[in-house]
């Protein structure tokens, strides 16, 4: 059984992006076949994270105007065979896409054997986000630990509850999973962000992982590597928690409380 | 091993059924008043449930083949005065405190004698239905209860709406706006849990959260209209 998950948030910036290209390659490296498809058409960024921009020939929209047949469209990882990519195309727009496409597509993503398809929705609750969300099983809300994130998202949650196949037909709603990045535990103590408990509280929604500030994000994003990979940094091991947890193992949550600072990084104010 | 299906669901006991007290013992004027019923409540009427009540003891007879030849269903007589007659009818009899609960409001049983009167018509409206919402209303939704009460079970989110015309409860954090008596009903309230509220309004009369009080943020409130004046009071939970 094929699932599709969504990644969304309502706010642009707050790392959707980073997520489905961290959370499809740690998927992908748990042996799931997994697609990550970028949804954001005419402002494509996920071929960027995955490092597979310069070999982009058909992308999402090709696809679904019959321009390409979906195997020369999907990107296979240099790193993972059993992960794929469908980009967007960077020259059209969001009305590109159609319903009737996007489900075509999915259904012969279904049909190719993958395990999970991950839908990385454009920001907004426009066409793109509603498209890439429309046809999910679950979904991973991005939200920063900031009011104006959390109310939109907030806003996301609300769609996911009406407006998506799943609950149009009756077959129950789509599962969501929080998921709160560029966490900043000292910002958190100080009171300049919301704590995890003050998110919690307002979405109401199960915690999958906090995802810390990190300087490693910015730096895998430029090599175009997701931040998954690099196993030295906090946020890459805390979106491989995120994965096991997804896939229902336990673990407890990290990255929750602020680093004991040192003599010097006091000293040199760190 | 499975356990045997149960053959029998026991639901509530607490019905809405009209009842019918007899004040007259005249069968001309009960034959009336039940026919002008039964045009009032039109289709309505087939098969709707009746219970019978008095004060004194009498014929149910002809009570009883009126409602019966305009296709109204009574039930049983309440116990009382009505012991013998009923057991004479063979209609059941029902004790009178299971339905005291039902009796303390004025039900909707036609209104006593004076048939020439055109009374205003006692349709056995049905009963008021409130809405109960079980998921949280997230920023953006808005939740309108037609005619009813309206009551939230889970948080109302900034940026939600909840509008009754009748009250409106929030059995946890009201962030959102809430509108209560939206038809301009001044005796409705709005009652939430933890009020954070955006806006509080009833019959049209509002405040947004920068006119409420400071200290009853985040604590158990209600909103209601007290001599043409929007108050905001807390709640002792």
């Amino acid at each position: 059984m094929t699932k599709i998950v969504v990644v969304t948030s309502g706010k642009g910036g707050v790392g959707k992006t980073t997520t489905s290209a961290s959370f499809a390659t740690g998927l992908a490296m748990r042996g799931k076949k997994t697609v990550v498809i970028d949804f954001d058409v005419g402002l494509r960024n996920l071929d960027l994270i995955m490092g597979c921009e310069r070999r982009v020939v058909f992308d999402f929209v090709n696809v679904i105007h019959g321009e390409a047949n979906l195997r020369q469209a999907l990107i296979r990882d240099k790193n993972h065979e059993n992960l794929h990519v469908l980009a967007a195309s960077q020259t059209r727009d969001k009305d590109a896409l159609t319903q009737d496409g996007v489900e075509k597509v999915l259904k012969d993503l279904a049909a190719e054997g993958f395990d999970y398809i991950v839908c990385d929705s454009p920001a907004g609750i426009e066409r793109g986000a509603h498209l890439a969300m429309y046809f999910a099983d679950e979904a991973l809300v991005v939200t920063n630990p900031e009011v104006s994130s959390v109310r939109d998202s907030d806003r996301v949650l609300g769609l996911l509850a009406s407006k998506t196949r799943k609950v149009e037909a009756g077959e129950g709603r789509v599962k969501e999973h929080l998921v709160l990045t560029r966490y900043n535990p000292a910002r958190v103590a100080k009171g300049e962000m919301l704590s995890v408990d003050d998110v919690k509280e307002i979405l109401a929604i199960p915690l999958l992982g906090v995802i810390p500030e990190s300087a490693g994000v910015l730096t895998s994003s430029n090599a175009g590597t997701p931040v998954i990979l690099d196993k030295t940094s906090d946020a890459g091991q805390a979106y491989d928690d995120v994965v096991a947890r997804f896939l229902g193992e336990e673990r407890p949550q990290r990255f929750l409380t602020a680093k004991k600072e040192g003599l010097l990084s006091k000293l040199f104010g760190g | 091993m499975a356990k045997a299906k149960p053959a029998l669901e026991i639901k509530g006991r607490l019905l809405s059924i009209t009842r019918i007290r007899v004040l007259e013992d005249d069968a001309g004027l009960i034959e009336a008043q039940v026919a002008n019923l039964a045009r009032q409540l039109g289709p309505a009427a087939q098969g709707l449930p009746v219970l019978i009540e008095a004060e004194q003891a009498l014929d149910l007879g002809p009570l009883l083949r009126a409602l019966r030849g305009h296709g109204i269903r009574p039930l049983a007589a309440i116990e009382g005065a009505l012991d013998g007659p009923a057991a004479q009818a063979g209609l059941p009899l029902i004790p009178a405190d299971v339905l005291s609960e039902a009796a303390a409001k004025p039900g909707p049983a036609p209104a006593p004698a004076a048939p020439a009167a055109p009374t205003p018509a006692p349709a056995p409206a049905p009963a008021r239905r409130t809405r109960i919402v079980t998921e949280p209303v997230r920023s953006g939704q808005q939740i309108y209860a037609e005619g009813s009460d309206l009551i939230l079970l889970a948080a109302v989110s900034a940026g939600a709406e909840v509008i009754a015309d009748g009250c409106v409860h929030v059995y946890a954090r009201l962030a959102g706006r809430a509108i209560a008596g939206a038809r301009g009903d001044e005796s409705a309230r709005v009652f939430c849990k933890r009020m954070e509220a955006e806006l509080l309004a009833v019959a049209g009369v509002y405040a947004v959260a920068e006119q409420i009080q400071g200290e009853l943020r985040g604590k158990p409130a209600q909103a209601l209209i007290a001599h043409g004046k929007l108050m905001i009071d807390k709640l002792d939970w």
